[in-house]
């Protein structure tokens, strides 16, 4: 399985949802995708291109391009290649389609970024907050503009 | 899970304060007669913020934040987060450096093994052998802290190289030390081998197969025991793994025993690359030539760019996601360490089996929550 390889057969079946994909090394790509299509893209990934292990799923905040990413490391059991899929995501309203049908242990990942970043993922079968007290959610504490709760704490300390 | 109960069915919380726990977290178990029909597991207790703090220090106050994401680990979180800088500055660590790390992480890896067999020990009520464990993960924390100069949170690694280089005579020491261990190490497995309830309660009990262990993201020895050869030493060499020799323990059962078998395997594994270490290290200096990283390096400002470094932790995949936007502290840290998915995985794997094999399972699993609640 070869670097160049895989971008090429996500490129040609998904030649729309793929945007900018980069080759960063050959163990290493990166590619932005439709928020739309991460399903689809994931399914493909996992029975064509034997990308069976979500490494890690965690969610970026760009206050001043008034984003949130959701970043997906995908990675595989059988060869070294690292997938880095990034969709894009209004802040005002991220909302994203879960992929815990494709990938199981998802499920952690997106609770722990909804409750974050309060990233909204349809489809989950159980969305709650997992490391966070339930009073806590709406505060998005790893949002950059996150002040402290309650208005101290991490604030002034460098 | 369905609160509602019924009848015949009690709700049982294993937690978040228990003596069979390795640290704070829930497990509420649905019980019918003595069978686990139905479990959840809560976390959060331990919940330190780790990645936002790491957002607000520069990128040295890092290192000593790393260490406190587990203290078992301390050596391999250093290297996850020193590997992911020195990718995004464009540094390579001398041979010298690299070699003095892979003898420490090995170390780091051997003391966390055998405190992680000798609290499972503990749970299934073998006292003794958590005795003979710690005796022999003393020597190794003595060893660790010859050139560190502490026993658990380190914070020995620097940027482009290590703090401090091996003291004189250490190479003698620590084989001394571990060859000692490596025998008694046959002692301890033939006492494991030997004993009628210690295999009773292990052989067959909690299995988890290679495909369901896979589809479940598990790494580490619980994903070797069940028999897939995935460690990030061997699929995606960092340091010098290259250059030495070493198999990939596995086991085919991926039952309890298994899982104690690999990491006892692992440690004897970990033992032969040390030695190799002392006998390939070359002399040299510790610190890249001709940069400005050395042990005191100043305030320092990190191109952008993005990254994302793995490394094989003593619990199996440590990854570290890492954005730079070109100032003095990282704008973003994401943490992915092995027990989150592990952890994840406590659930499926304890329904259908009896209660009184439950602690057996989760300490086989060798969890340590402060890592996964960061």
């Amino acid at each position: 399985m070869n670097a160049n390889n895989i971008i090429k057969s996500l490129t040609e079946k998904f030649p729309n949802e793929i945007l900018e994909p980069n080759v960063e090394s050959n163990i290493r790509i990166s590619s932005y995708v439709d928020k739309d299509a991460i399903v689809n893209v994931c399914k493909h990934l996992l029975e064509t291109l034997e990308f069976d292990h979500l490494s890690c799923e965690c969610g970026v905040d760009y206050p001043d391009r008034n984003e949130i990413e959701v970043v997906y490391h995908i990675a595989s059991y059988s060869h070294p290649v690292v997938l880095t899929l990034k969709a894009k995501l209004d802040r005002d309203e991220p909302q994203i389609e879960s992929i815990v049908s494709i990938y199981w242990n998802a499920n952690w990942y997106e609770r722990e970024t909804y409750e974050l970043y309060g990233v909204k993922y349809t489809n989950h079968p159980d969305l709650k907050p997992l490391l966070l007290p339930e009073d806590m959610l709406g505060e998005w504490p790893l949002r950059k503009d996150y002040e402290g709760f309650p208005n101290k704490t991490a604030k002034n300390l460098v | 899970m369905e609160q509602t109960i019924a009848p015949s069915e009690m709700l049982l919380h294993l937690g978040p304060q228990h003596a069979i726990q390795p640290g704070p977290y829930l497990l509420d178990l649905k019980l019918r007669g003595e069978t686990v029909v139905d479990a959840e597991l809560e976390m959060g207790y331990i919940h330190k913020g780790i990645e936002k703090i790491l957002e607000n220090k520069t990128y040295l106050q890092g290192i000593t934040i790393t260490d406190r994401i587990c203290y078992l680990a301390a050596l391999t979180n250093n290297e996850v987060f020193c590997n992911c800088v020195e990718k995004l500055v464009g540094i390579e660590p001398p041979q010298r450096s690299q070699y003095i790390r892979v003898i420490m992480e090995e170390l780091s890896r051997i003391q966390s093994h055998l405190l992680g067999i000798g609290e499972f020990s503990t749970d299934l009520g073998f006292v003794t052998m958590f005795l003979y464990m710690i005796r022999e993960r003393e020597e190794v924390l003595s060893l660790i802290d010859m050139v560190t100069g502490s026993r658990i949170t380190h914070s020995y690694l620097r940027f482009g190289g290590v703090r401090e280089d091996l003291p004189e005579g250490f190479a003698e020491k620590a084989m001394s030390v571990l060859n000692d261990i490596n025998k008694k190490l046959d002692e301890h497995e033939d006492l494991y081998n030997t004993d009628k309830i210690y295999l009773q309660r292990t052989v067959g009990v909690g299995v988890l197969t290679a495909k369901i262990a896979s589809d479940l993201g598990v790494s580490g020895p619980p994903l070797r025991a069940a028999g897939v050869a995935f460690d990030i030493r061997k699929n995606e060499p960092y340091l010098v793994y290259n250059d030495l020799d070493f198999k990939v323990c596995t086991e085919k059962e991926g039952d309890i025993f298994a899982r104690i078998k690999v990491r006892l395997d692992e440690i004897r594994e970990s033992i032969y690359i040390i030695e190799q270490a002392f006998d390939q290290i070359p002399q040299g200096p510790l610190f890249p030539v001709g940069t400005p990283y050395g042990r005191r390096t100043p305030v320092m400002r990190v191109p952008a760019g993005e990254v994302f470094c793995r490394v094989e932790d003593p619990r199996g995949e440590m990854g570290m996601y890492m954005i730079s936007d070109g100032s003095d502290k990282p704008y973003r840290v994401k943490i992915r360490g092995p027990v989150f998915p592990t952890m994840q995985a406590l659930p499926p794997l304890i329904k259908g089996t009896y209660v009184a094999d439950v602690a057996a399972i989760a300490a086989s699993m060798d969890g340590c929550t402060s890592e996964a609640d960061r």
